[in-house]
């Protein structure tokens, strides 16, 4: 099993889009594969049209054993379960803090799944937590979606710096352009000259009307419009990711 | 991913999808497809391996010629359930475990088939509708399948009865358990109690149980030597009949090697079993089975180099590896041209000729030409055919058990090689004649013997494999470079690979000893001596 947590301090560039296809990408080929909604505001769940609801919520999840099979729920495709949000997870952060060892806390709950599935997607909320950090520990390969601004890239300086600062590996980020927009002047020249200091991925995400309209079929883009350009650029980059963990 | 129990019912052709939907749409929001058409693909091995392990093997693939979406879908069900294990897009029918790409599921198969290719057993068009169940949001709650089947070969009266299929989503029991009851009390369809597949099987006649190697009939202990011999050369010959398509086909090289084992066995039986035939047809027999083993061999050696390929070139240092690519397309063009060689004698009249003498003779439940020949002499070479099978075997065991304890017992570490093969060879004749008359030892403890034997066989076998290889890749190095496929670096990695295969040989020569010593100890000859005691 490989995790594969989506991730950027950053809110509104791409995370949840990019969870929500790679994950239908994988499991399409076969791959059993796992969505986890962290994000309390449940946008993962909704695209696949799952109550964002939890039985007993986040303290259930951390407190019951095997609470996370009790909760898996199956989408509409075949190989794509999803474990979805909960309005509870807004007080994740302080629960976590609550019970021991409390930065591997979501590894460990994903353990026992770790027969079950070839991937699990952790969809997780923008901001910098114990939540992050759980995934940040969890994760084989973080994928960071970064818009090329300037401003973008000292984001990207931020988690690698909040990497080195918990002694988490930084070489499992991966990050890749996410809603670029070739007419940008700038956006270009970043996409030509990326940072070099982190694994910069050679797939764009380009910005994309197909994307926004996942809101309206509540379907993985690949679904609706399988041969659109966003389809096809979530088809390569899963490529890169896929051979990235190995 | 935990796989989910569908429920299955019997359906009859006055059930429609309308009565379904009357019935559930009172409780549930619905949406019905239209019909699609199918084809599916059972898959399984020539001698069934999915099967005997309760896995159910298909292949599905739209039968819309003008569907956009024409990629299949492989899936793995466990029989008795009708679990999906697996369900993956596949753009053709897969041969061999290697043509799955998922790793779990490629090591799964690859434990169950081995060397052995999967291959259609039928194929069954499925008409099916679905009706989905979903909630306010549209999402997929359960899903049901009514499927009709026609499986193209059979009446239009003899097909299996369609079903129901109700197939759950995982978080959502209640909806599923409502709707199984919604159709068991309403509609009271039966539960289908068979898997698909066993109801398909059915129809088209065939038989998971159909191909044995060795298995046979039981001898029984009044046969005189020829009743034993026909029905043991009777089932050889079906052996190698039911193998012949797949090996001419080449769908794996089991059938190729099974074809060869059968082979191997009627003539042990015609070299081991004296005076049953008349000499003169004992000859032609023997010339003509002799030569269906020569005309096999070229192509079995190539199978066997092409399955070892991938360890050969593990076993060489990282920088020659790339260089044995040449070796290996050499190996496949010379296969073909072995195999179609091969093709040509089993469509030679040659080997209808032998077909047919040999389904001749076979046909006589009494030694025929005993009795219509008058001459002493005739009699004489027959003599065996009439005696008590038990006798004449048992004397014949035993007799090649001193054999090889007089052939192993002469090899020191010093001695040829060839006094290796000269015992492999008797311990083949043994280990046939041991499993062929089965039935007429005392008790079981023949087993105990088995298991030395059989790892004795294991180390001469190998040992003669090695020899004849290590031969055979230095003709194959000077034929290379004759047909220009060698450079020096391909020359080099051949050495190499001559160089270990020497190192493996010289390390089953040294184990010889200690096998042999396993393999004669005497607790085992006496009870050897007891199981054979008439
Ligand atoms: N490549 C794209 N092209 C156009 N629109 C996009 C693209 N990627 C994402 N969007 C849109 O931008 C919005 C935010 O995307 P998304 O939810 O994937 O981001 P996020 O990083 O997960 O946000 P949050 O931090 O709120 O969880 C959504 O409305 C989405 O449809
Ligand atoms: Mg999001």
């Amino acid at each position: 099993m490989k995790i594969v947590a989506c991730y950027n301090v950053k809110g509104g560039i791409g995370k949840t889009a990019a969870a929500v296809n790679l994950a239908f990408l994988a499991a399409h080929e076969g791959a059993r594969t796992l969505v986890w909604d962290l994000d309390p505001q449940g946008a993962a769940s909704f695209y696949f049209r799952i109550k964002p609801k939890v039985k007993k919520g986040s303290k259930g999840l951390l407190t019951g054993k095997k609470a996370l099979e009790e909760v898996v729920k199956g989408t509409d495709y075949p190989n794509l379960d999803l474990i979805p949000a909960d309005f509870s997870y807004r007080n994740l952060d302080l629960q976590l803090d609550e019970v021991k060892k409390s930065n591997t806390r979501i590894q460990k709950l994903l353990k026992p799944l770790a027969s079950e599935y070839d991937f699990i997607f952790l969809d997780c909320p923008p901001s910098i937590s114990l939540v992050s950090e759980n995934t940040l520990i969890a994760a084989d390969a973080v994928v960071v979606p970064t818009i090329p601004t300037t401003l973008s890239l000292r984001t990207l300086d931020q988690i690698i710096e909040f990497c080195n600062k918990l002694n988490i590996d930084h070489t499992k980020i991966s990050t890749f352009f996410s809603m670029t927009d070739s007419r940008k002047k700038l956006h270009k020249q970043i996409v030509e000259n990326p940072p070099q200091h982190v694994r910069v991925l050679g797939t764009s995400i380009p910005y994309a009307s197909d994307v926004e309209r996942m809101g309206i079929y509540r379907q993985p883009v690949p679904v609706f419009a399988g041969n659109s350009r966003a389809a096809k650029a979530y088809r390569t980059l899963w490529e890169e990711i896929k051979s990235v963990l190995g | 991913m935990k796989s989910l129990h569908s429920a299955q019912f019997i359906v009859s052709q006055s059930i429609d999808s309308d009565a379904i939907f009357t019935l559930l749409q009172h409780e549930f929001s619905l949406y019905e497809t239209g019909h699609t058409r199918l084809k599916c693909h059972y898959l399984d091995t020539f001698d069934w391996r999915m099967y005997r392990k309760n896995y159910v093997c298909s292949w599905y693939q739209t039968a819309n010629k003008r569907a956009k979406n024409r990629e299949g879908i492989f899936f793995i069900h466990e029989k008795e359930t009708g679990n999906s294990i697996c369900e993956l897009p596949l753009s053709r029918v897969p041969g061999f475990s290697k043509d799955i790409n998922h790793q779990a599921y490629r090591r799964m198969l690859d434990n169950i088939l081995g060397i052995r290719a999967l291959m259609t057993v039928a194929v069954l068009t499925v008409r099916r509708r679905q009706l989905i169940i979903l909630d306010e949001e549209h999402k997929t709650l359960a899903l049901l399948q009514l499927e009709q089947y026609t499986i193209d070969e059979s009446a239009d009266d003899d097909q299996p009865a369609g079903r129901l299929i109700v197939c759950p989503v995982r978080g959502y029991p209640k909806v599923f358990k409502r709707v199984v009851q919604l159709v068991t009390e309403q509609l009271k369809l039966p539960h289908s109690r068979e898997a698909l597949l066993d109801e398909v099987l059915a129809v088209t006649g065939k038989r998971p149980d159909t191909y044995k190697l060795t298995g046979f009939q039981e001898l029984e202990s009044s046969f005189s030597t020829w009743e034993a011999v026909r029905i043991l050369l009777q089932h050889l010959f079906s052996v190698m009949q039911a193998n012949e398509p797949g090996l001419r086909e080449a769908i794996d090289t089991e059938f190729l090697h099974d074809y060869r084992v059968a082979v191997r066995r009627i003539r042990s039986i015609l070299g081991q079993i004296k005076h049953v035939f008349p000499d003169k047809l004992l000859a032609y027999f023997k010339r003509e089975f002799f030569w269906l083993g020569t005309v096999t061999t070229p192509t079995r050696d190539l199978d066997m180099y092409l399955l070892k390929f991938d360890g050969y070139i593990q076993a060489l240092p990282d920088d020659l590896q790339q260089h044995l690519e040449m070796f290996r397309l050499f190996l496949q063009r010379h296969w073909k041209i072995e195999h179609a060689r091969l093709c040509r004698a089993l469509d030679s009249k040659r080997y209808q000729k032998l077909a047919s003498e040999w389904q001749k003779i076979l046909a006589n439940a009494d030694m025929p030409l005993q009795s219509e020949m008058s001459t002493g002499s005739q009699a004489q070479e027959t003599c065996n055919a009439a005696e008590p099978v038990r006798i004449v075997a048992r004397q014949r065991i035993w007799k090649l058990y001193k054999r090889i304890l007089k052939e192993g017992g002469s090899i020191t570490p010093q001695s040829h090689d060839e006094g290796l093969h000269e015992l492999r060879k008797s311990c083949k004749k043994f280990r046939y004649l041991i499993e062929f008359f089965q039935d007429y030892y005392v008790g079981k403890s023949i087993k105990q013997l088995l298991k030395p034997l059989k790892q004795l066989q294991d180390n001469l076998g190998d040992f003669q494999d090695l020899c004849v290889q290590i031969e055979q890749l230095n003709g194959f190095a000077e034929q290379m470079q004759q047909e220009g496929l060698a450079d020096t670096k391909t020359i080099m990695a051949m050495g190499v690979l001559v160089e270990n295969l020497n190192k493996r040989k010289k390390a089953l020569r040294a184990e010889f000893g200690r096998q042999f010593e396993s393999f004669i100890q005497p607790e085992k000859k006496a009870v050897f001596v007891e199981a054979l005691r008439v």
